[in-house]
């Protein structure tokens, strides 16, 4: 370090008494960091810890065990949940569900997002803003009247009935989202296709949906997301215990077996699991789903 | 495609035709979305309506009949109304204040330079995609009086003498779905706050730094009203899905005890489904959804003031 030797002398005493006092302030911020962050984190899986942990305990150890590890690992309440209850139907009609919706909402949300980015057509802004709106209705304003309807047209108590809901839940966000990735794909692209003959349905299938691949990912997984976890319209339409989704099951559960928390939580750890794995493939997709609701 | 209409016909003006040749494409584009939301929304909304200035009780269908605001002016003057919009707005204040400053740390603290923090995020996020009612069931299960693990771990640590009625006492209750409406709420507001944070480029708060700005004062005059408009508007859709939110009170307590956890949304089914006055439980669920307009028009107008801010 070239100094003037002049200024050393006075410099030296902070020069070496302060990087040590900074580099203690940084650790003691590091640790402090992360213990906040370990105290958030820990809160946020608490739950679905305590839930895993308490499937895997026999019931005696249930009732009297603080433990987070179980001392006697048993998978005896996995038994009891798939084989004496109709837990294999609910995965079934969940994932039919929720796939319907998934696909469809892809479909359905490229084509009107396309709409949206692409043309300038009459009535586009109200129709954007008209998605919005809807989405915060109160669910329980659309569940009366579409109860009513679905009985008049023998449609209550039928999966197709959840299906064709959720698709219209899951349509604001897909639309808005898409609409805002093929945005950002230049147009010169589909003209140079254009140019050379192909059709603006042909653009969109090859061309333009291809280059949207992640917002189409963020689609799909909001909208499997929401069909999976949906409760209170699958609570309020289905009746018949064969028609139920594996939410609705769930919630059967604590009516069925009341205090018999072994079977309960490990019915939930089967649920959740499906999500659990989505998540961690997933999870930029999520995460960027989730900020586009605030930011975008 | 020019001379496609024949004498019979009238001409249209030039403009639609033009508009149609260029844009028409667009409206089959829309089609499909548009009858899912016609047929699944607004014709529901409109019975629904309807219905709401009706007497209709499914016990006794044949009494049903127009009557106009009956609904309305009963609704203003049931206790159970008044105490329902209370519940409701002690929980969307509590839960969205509470997990907005949580997500306010949670952001801050991530928004470091961590090795960790994909991990954290990650972990952070959990009780976003865990489907809620098994993660109601399990706080139902961790609030139990008797055998859960709050009251054991408390009772062993000797913080409590006697078990605690979490979700059985009045206020307790209202207590607790406040906390499980926070934990449900935060993770969105941390991943929101951090996303506005990583927005701001590090050379505003070096510049503060540089200036003799202390940490605090950099937070306090820099950084917190550079993330002001996206937590507005963060803060404003947890109060509309807080506000909307049914699995949250119906599962955990089932809106007791004593309804002291039924926000109006709950009331309102309570009302169409058990009693099951479908006329009165709808009248609730419209002005409901009049409050949540309200709330929405704010956002919509708040959403366009910040896109013509970000250009």
């Amino acid at each position: 370090m070239a100094q003037s030797p002049i200024v050393r002398p006075a410099h030296r005493g902070r020069a070496t008494a302060r990087p040590r006092r900074v580099r203690w302030q940084r650790l003691v911020g590091r640790v402090a960091t992360h213990a906040a962050l370990i105290v958030i984190a820990g809160f946020a899986i608490i739950p679905l810890l305590w839930a895993i942990s308490t499937a895997f305990k026999p019931d005696g150890e249930i009732m009297t065990s603080q433990a987070f590890l179980p001392r006697a690992p048993t998978i005896e309440h996995f038994r009891v949940v798939l084989n004496q209850t109709a837990f294999a139907r609910w995965f079934t009609n969940s994932l039919l569900v929720a796939l319907g919706t998934t696909t469809l909402a892809i479909v359905v949300g490229s084509l009107a997002g396309y709409a949206m980015s692409r043309f300038r057509f009459w009535g586009r802004a109200t129709y954007g803003n008209m998605l919005l709106v809807v989405q915060m209705f109160p669910g329980v304003m659309l569940a009366i009247p579409m109860y009513l309807l679905l009985t008049r047209y023998g449609l209550i108590d039928t999966l197709w009935a959840l299906l064709v809901t959720y698709l219209t839940f899951a349509l604001a966000f897909s639309i808005w989202m898409l609409k805002g990735y093929f945005d950002n794909i230049p147009r010169e692209i589909e003209e140079a296709a254009l140019i050379d003959g192909a059709s603006r349905l042909d653009i969109l299938w090859r061309i333009t949906l291809p280059l949207a691949a992640p917002g189409i990912t963020t689609v799909a997984v909001n909208a499997f997301l929401l069909a999976w976890n949906e409760f209170f319209f699958a609570y309020i339409f289905l009746a018949s215990n064969e028609n139920y989704t594996l939410s609705l099951g769930m919630y059967s559960f604590i009516q069925q077996f009341t205090t018999q928390w072994g079977n309960i939580m490990a019915a939930g750890t089967l649920t959740t699991l499906p999500v659990l794995v989505f998540f961690f493939v997933l999870q930029r997709a999520l995460t960027r789903g989730l900020v586009a609701g605030a930011t975008k | 495609m020019q001379q496609g209409w024949s004498v019979g016909e009238a001409p249209r003006p030039d403009a639609v035709r033009r508009h149609l040749r260029k844009e028409g494409l667009a409206y089959w584009l829309i089609l499909p979305s548009l009858v899912f939301l016609l047929v699944i929304t607004f014709y529901p909304l409109a019975v629904g309506l309807a219905e709401a200035f009706q007497y209709h009780n499914r016990v006794q269908p044949w009494a049903t009949h127009f009557n106009g605001l009956e609904n309305f002016v009963q609704a203003f003057s049931d206790h159970d109304v008044l105490l329902s919009l209370r519940t409701s707005a002690i929980l969307v204040v509590g839960i969205v204040g509470l997990s907005y400053l949580l997500g306010l740390v949670g952001g801050l603290l991530l928004n470091q330079n961590l090795r960790t923090r994909g991990i954290y995020r990650a972990l952070i996020l959990v009780p976003w995609v865990v489907p809620p009612v098994v993660s109601l069931i399990s706080w139902q299960w961790m609030l139990n009086d008797q055998m859960g693990i709050i009251n054991r771990t408390l009772l062993a640590l000797g913080l409590i003498q006697k078990n605690v009625l979490w979700l059985a006492d009045p206020s307790l209750a209202v207590l607790s779905v406040v906390v499980v409406g926070t934990w449900f709420r935060f993770p969105f507001m941390t991943i929101t706050v951090l996303a506005a944070l990583s927005a701001i480029p590090d050379d505003l708060s070096e510049a503060a730094a540089i200036d003799g700005a202390s940490p605090p004062q950099i937070l306090r005059y820099v950084t917190l009203p550079l993330i002001l408009p996206v937590s507005i508007v963060a803060t404003l859709l947890q109060a509309i899905w807080t506000f909307n939110d049914f699995g949250l009170p119906f599962v955990l307590t089932g809106g007791g005890p004593a309804n002291a956890t039924t926000p109006l949304i709950l009331l309102a089914y309570k009302e169409a489904f058990r009693r099951p006055n479908i006329g009165y439980g709808t009248a609730l669920a419209v002005i409901a959804m009049v409050l949540m307009l309200i709330l929405g028009a704010i956002y919509l107008r708040l959403q366009a003031r910040q896109q013509l801010y970000e250009q």
